[in-house]
């Protein structure tokens, strides 16, 4: 089962050494001792972190590592395309560097680590299942050494530019962690997207002193109301994800082909141009396999196999002094650990909220809403609640604390075996926070 | 000194300068997305109370300046060297440079040139073939609004000021340092514009303090002393007369409610009592207008009594009008139309406003010229017993090397000693 789950990682590591061992030609044994050697140094740090901190931390700091090679991958993506559009096309201090062997070193032993972290991240309870990680090593070693001999077989003519091959590494790094759901990154920027999109165009408007809706016209208004909502996030998400990948293709398209000018027999011009447009088309397929590969991972983030705990609300009420008293046990065991979802109505109003035992032990009861985006709701799954509205992730350890897309606490009291919530309290919170989210999804500024 | 100042010249107009600072922010973005909700917010706060991130966003604006000059200077340079004159450094003004140890034949290359579409201008030692619109206007364009963009937003961000006031029918108008002439009229109505569906009009009468009578829109916001009248919300200024039971001598107050559209509660507090009015405009009936009511000035308010958490009695009545029960007293002898209006200090608006229409003119001329009649040149000169070749394309570049190709073999056609030197 271990092994099924842990397919899309060792597919992806397969890529990884194949690219590397492509990208560094001449420097096969450095890459495969590197990458091997850092493939351990990541599960066992893994293991070590695990132990040592709980698990918002590990996390947290394997998603910063990929973050920080996907913003690597932007810069440098930026840079090539600038170096092949402009004037006067040299072989950069950067590219001597990359043609070294410690960089190829450096480079494979990183790439190892962070690929051995993810695949650790993805067995069960990594801080104690030390079979598991070293079945886990023994098969990444096994395939090095298989991507060492298909790498031997692959036509000579496939090269792999630097950056390419950054590329390449990159997104199969994403790809591997995008079927992990507390690493995954493209969810999580779709979020901030939307939240940037929103915060720039309400400045924007600002700045340039547009009148509020009430004096534009609602169709107008639609439009603008498009930029709010979570489809540009989604869009804007596509655009950040695949931009490198393109921005390193577009520039291996455009980068000057020689000059032959100086050749005075048509044939020769016509023989060298065409021979140089053939190595371009070749070194053209790693960034457009990096695009499938960026594709493939947004989909399973958009997509997870994952299956959310999401429970239908139970309606309840309050009795006549406006309390909501709901037992710790009984049909329903709140201690659990799991989300139990009500539905209060009063009035022609009404509030979802649910409560829930955090891994602390603490009860805490929450809006099925956060103060950001429309009341879509929570799922549970793998030591988070997901907003269903953004796919944002939130730690169960951050259950309970308002902020960002965190569920909307609600106070109440233990009184003996019971929870106690004030039944005023949550259906004015609910209103204020709804209200003002659909407002602001729905257009409003 | 003189190469110091060449280094910081070409440093500040590098091509790689305004993406490392841009760079640089989104990098301190996403820093500051992981401590707060409110990034933007935060950054644009940090640039303006920073020196330093002032001054790297002034960069930007900086750095396209100098793009301006730099290109402009190259495009001088450029234009002389293809009517024929000497020019210093040959090979960075055109994309291929070729020398041929050959003397060519000017009227043959010509009419070669000219039969595939070429114009041509031919002096004693020196053939200029060109074809197409150079994009440099567009260019220039391009470069001046986003330098207008830059300065803009980095005034915006380090100099703007924003001052809340209500503008209130038949006062004077209210302004950040002392007040304007008489607000004389505000005018809601319906329009069939494009993009607003409302004018809202604003007629001051001139004032004592020299300004002459104005009249104030919606887009785009006039300019009044130094600050854009940038009109937000309406509302209205009500006259409330009150009394109850334990408040016999009555209360009277004028109070600024932020009450449209209709169906918003603004909430007032009667000073020392226990005592809250909620205001409301009702909606008014199905087909009429929303905003009938500010339009037409025939106002009726809704309102709730409260007595600290407790509803007393909720009713209505008209501007004049007033409403009596169980000893209360609520009356409205004066309605007045408001408009919630900021004052915003900032001339980077007009740097914006102004790099807008410049982009949309840059686009316009860029897209026709770069897909329909891009620009290709090529030099031939002819000194010391040598032909040098010069070629660059804007567009459609492999057929005009092609072209340059063939005319550099026809050039080199027949010399007994052929060699060329590629620069």
């Amino acid at each position: 089962m271990v092994a099924l789950k842990l397919i899309p990682q060792l597919l992806s590591w397969i890529g990884i050494v194949l690219v590397l061992l492509r990208g560094f030609p001449g420097r096969r044994s450095i890459v495969t001792a590197a990458s091997i050697s850092g493939f351990v140094i990541g599960v066992a740090g893994d293991f070590i972190l695990f132990r040592s901190f709980p698990g918002t931390i590990p996390f947290g700091i394997i998603k910063s590592a990929l973050g920080v090679s996907f913003l690597l991958l932007w810069g440098i993506s930026v840079a090539t395309i600038y170096r092949s559009t402009g004037q006067g096309v040299t072989i950069s201090w950067g590219e001597r560097l990359v043609n070294t062997s410690i960089c190829a070193g450096t480079g494979a032993l990183l790439t190892g680590i962070i690929a051995g972290a993810v695949c650790a991240c993805r067995i069960p309870a990594p801080d104690g299942n030390l079979p598991a990680l070293l079945f886990l090593v023994l098969v990444a070693g096994i395939l090095t050494f298989f991507a060492l001999a298909v790498e031997k077989m692959l036509p000579a003519s496939l090269t792999v530019s630097p950056s390419g091959m950054l590329a390449a590494v990159v997104t199969l790094l994403l790809f591997s962690s995008s079927s992990i759901l507390r690493l995954d990154l493209f969810s999580p920027l779709s979020m901030k997207v939307m939240k940037g999109v929103h915060d720039f165009v309400h400045q924007f408007m600002e700045s340039i002193l547009i009148p509020d809706h009430l004096f534009v016209r609602p169709v107008v208004w639609k439009y603008i109301g498009f930029l709010f909502g979570k489809e540009v996030g989604f869009w804007g998400g596509i655009v950040i994800w695949f931009t490198p990948a393109f921005l390193i293709a577009l520039a291996i398209q455009f980068e000057r082909l020689p000059s032959v000018a100086h050749i005075r027999q048509g044939a020769q011009r016509r023989r060298l141009l065409a021979a140089a447009i053939k190595t371009q088309r070749h070194r053209l397929v790693i960034p457009l396999f990096s695009v499938v590969i960026l594709a493939a991972a947004a989909y399973q983030s958009s997509f997870p196999s994952t299956e959310y705990w999401d429970p239908k609300p139970i309606p309840i009420s309050a009795n006549q002094a406006g309390e909501i008293i709901i037992p710790k046990k009984g049909e329903i065991d709140l201690e659990d650990g799991k989300l139990h979802k009500y539905l209060f109505k009063q009035g022609g109003r009404e509030a979802r909220f649910f409560v829930l035992m955090t891994p602390e032990g603490k009860l805490t009861v929450d809006l099925d809403a956060c103060a950001i985006c429309k009341p879509d709701g929570y799922g549970q799954a793998e030591g988070s609640v997901i907003c269903y509205y953004c796919k944002t992730l939130i730690p169960l350890e951050t259950v309970g604390k308002p902020g960002g897309c965190n569920p909307v606490p609600i106070a109440f009291i233990e009184k003996g075996d019971s929870v106690v919530i004030d039944s005023v309290t949550l259906i004015n919170s609910w209103s204020t926070t709804v209200k003002a989210t659909a407002r602001v999804k729905e257009g409003g500024k | 000194m003189k190469r110091l100042l060449r280094a910081l010249m070409t440093a500040a107009s590098s091509r790689a300068l305004a993406p490392l600072v841009i760079g640089f922010f989104f990098l301190l973005y996403i820093g500051i997305a992981f401590f707060t909700d409110e990034t933007l917010i935060t950054l644009m706060a940090f640039t303006s109370k920073s020196l330093i991130l002032a001054a790297l966003l002034a960069l930007i604006p900086l750095n396209y300046a100098f793009r301006i000059v730099r290109e402009t200077l190259r495009q001088f340079a450029m234009h002389r060297a293809l009517t024929g004159k000497p020019a210093d450094r040959m090979s960075e003004l055109f994309g291929e440079t070729v020398e041929l140890q050959a003397s060519p034949s000017f009227p043959e290359l010509e009419s070669r040139l000219t039969a595939v579409g070429y114009k041509t201008r031919c002096s004693e030692n020196a053939l200029t073939a060109w074809r197409g619109v150079g994009i440099f206007p567009a260019r220039i364009l391009f470069l001046a609004g986003t330098f207008c963009i830059f300065t803009g937003i980095l005034i915006s961000i380090t100099t703007r000021t924003s001052h809340r006031q209500m503008v209130i029918e038949g006062e004077p108008l209210p302004m950040p340092e002392g007040t304007g002439g008489r607000v004389e009229r505000i005018t809601l109505a319906n329009s069939s514009g494009p993009i607003l569906s409302r004018t809202l009009t604003m007629e001051v009468a001139p004032s004592v303090s020299g300004y002459g009578k104005r009249i104030f829109g919606i887009y785009p916001p006039s300019l009044y002393g130094s600050y854009f009248v940038y009109p937000r919300y309406l509302g209205l200024a009500l006259l409330l007369r009150f009394s109850a039971p334990d408040l016999p001598t009555g209360y009277e107050k004028q109070f600024f409610l932020n009450c449209y559209p209709p169906g918003k509660e603004a909430s007032e507090e009667i000073p020392n009592s226990p005592y809250r009015i909620v205001f409301s405009i009702p909606e008014p009936d199905a087909g009429s207008d929303r905003y009938i009511s500010y339009m037409t000035g025939n106002v009726t308010l809704q309102f709730k009594l409260l007595k600290g958490k407790e509803v007393l009695f909720t009713g209505a009545a008209p501007g004049g009008g007033e409403f009596v029960r169980d000893g209360y007293r609520l009356a409205f002898p004066d309605i007045r139309r408001l408009v919630v209006t900021d004052y915003i200090g900032d001339y980077g608006v007009l740097f914006i406003w102004v790099a807008s229409l410049i982009f949309a003119a840059s686009g316009c001329i860029w897209l026709p010229i770069r897909f329909f009649f891009p620009r290709r040149e090529m030099l031939f000169r002819y000194e010391h017993d040598i032909t040098r070749a010069c070629s660059r394309a804007e567009g459609r570049a492999r057929i005009h090397a092609g072209v340059f190709h063939e005319a550099l073999d026809l050039v080199d056609a027949g010399k007994p000693d052929r060699q060329s030197i590629r620069l």
